[in-house]
């Protein structure tokens, strides 16, 4: 009513009163902005982002260390579906004996990687060194 | 309308943005849930912000809108400053680094321009110097009662929004006994009349002939704490807080998220 009476006004009569450039930039960068969100999110939703978490632990580096020995190592969450609460175990056989050190990631979203370290009193690098994810949470 | 004029109000946007977004910058529990959260939920929310933004626009936006084409241009440009304010904050926190996966860092930014986008559209109307009060109250008494469920929306939107990703939410439901519940629920009730009632919802329509206390608590106030129970449902169900949880418990959440969102629809008219 109201309204469309206003807009036939603009579009009849009054040039001063054109959409600024500013704002048709303005415009365009957010739907530029929201087809680019919408399009990764929806991607993301028909690719498998629903698949639970599976994680593959890689050793990066081993070094020794004041009071031992650091291990660092890369967890990557090849699935869709988010970890939470990820344990990660690290066991090193050597010197005759077994040593077991833990930690816990927080989250590892998926198709992402989260890295972290390990801490042992025995040389990995004399021994067996075997790092992996032992559980997850559900976010 | 010229561009310097724009140009003054798209800064106020990213102002508002700013100062509207920032307590959920901060918050944890919104940088894990950019990329936990289901996608098709987080799709439909951005969706529903979309659609708030076209409606506030009409209401508030950062300039004086005629046709709907405006009103979605403005949503559109409220929504780019969210997404790239988001995004500069977010990197320049660490919250978003570049070795992360490009679905998480669009999760994060995506979900953190909720309400940073509905802080840009309110920009011009909390930061703005002059203000076009006369032609905004014209709209609201013009959209009569649609209009201020609508309002009523969006400010329990906006407030439900600001608390629901927090852990305590879960954490309050689960200790209070079905007595605190009741007792909240009431509360929220009470305050959510009083706001009504006192700051005059619709100007004419609060104070209508024969508008009794019970026509009005009725219309407004059952109806605006209605909208708070739904918008907190389904904020916390895109969260996926009502997951597998038993009825009651998500009706104990519904009462404690209920009270900012009541609280939020009250107060609309004031911030919108």
């Amino acid at each position: 009513m109201n309204r469309q009476y206003k807009t036939g006004e603009i579009q009849t009569g009054k040039p001063a009163q054109r959409v600024p450039w500013l704002e048709w930039l303005a415009a365009g960068i957010g739907l530029f902005l929201v087809l680019g969100v919408f399009g990764v999110i929806g991607w993301q939703a028909f690719h498998g982002a629903t698949t639970p978490p599976v994680i593959t632990v890689q050793v990066e580096n081993v070094a020794p260390v004041e009071g031992g020995y650091r291990v660092l190592f890369r967890a990557r969450n090849g699935a869709g579906e988010a970890a939470a609460q990820v344990e990660v175990e690290g066991k090193v056989s050597a010197d005759g004996g077994e040593e077991v050190s833990r930690v816990v990631l927080d989250y590892i979203p998926g198709h992402s990687a989260r890295r972290g370290g390990l801490f042992f009193t025995r040389d990995p690098r004399t021994g067996a060194l075997a790092v992996r994810a032992t559980g997850f949470a559900e976010p | 309308m010229t561009s310097e004029r724009y140009a003054i109000g798209l800064t106020r946007a990213f102002g508002g943005a700013i100062l509207f977004g920032l307590p959920l910058l901060m918050t944890m529990e919104m940088w894990s849930l950019g990329f936990a959260m289901g996608r098709g939920r987080l799709l439909l929310l951005m969706g529903f912000t979309l659609a708030v933004l076209v409606g506030l626009s009409y209401f508030s936006g950062f300039e004086k809108t005629f046709s709907l084409k405006e009103d979605a241009m403005d949503a559109f440009a409220a929504f780019g400053v969210g997404v790239i304010t988001s995004a500069l904050l977010l990197v320049a926190l660490a919250v978003i680094t570049f070795d992360m996966g490009w679905g998480e860092i669009v999760g994060r930014v995506a979900l953190q321009s909720v309400p940073a986008s509905i802080g840009a559209m309110l920009g011009r109307k909390q930061l703005g110097a002059e203000q076009d009060m006369k032609a905004e109250e014209e709209r609201k008494q013009e959209a009569g009662y649609a209009g201020e469920l609508f309002l009523m929306l969006a400010g329990a939107l906006f407030l439900a929004f600001n608390m629901a990703p927090t852990e305590e939410m879960i954490l309050i439901a689960f200790q209070m006994t079905p007595w605190h519940a009741l007792a909240l629920g009431v509360f929220s009730l009470l305050l959510l009349h009083a706001f009504v009632y006192s700051i005059g919802f619709s100007g004419q329509e609060s104070r209508p002939e024969g508008g009794t206390f019970l026509s009005t608590f009725l219309h407004f106030t059952m109806a605006g704490y209605g909208i708070a129970l739904l918008v907190s449902l389904y904020v916390l169900w895109s969260f996926g807080r009502t997951d597998g949880v038993a009825v009651a418990e998500i009706a104990n959440m519904l009462v404690v998220l209920g009270f900012p969102a009541s609280l939020g629809a009250a107060t609309a008219r004031l911030v919108v």
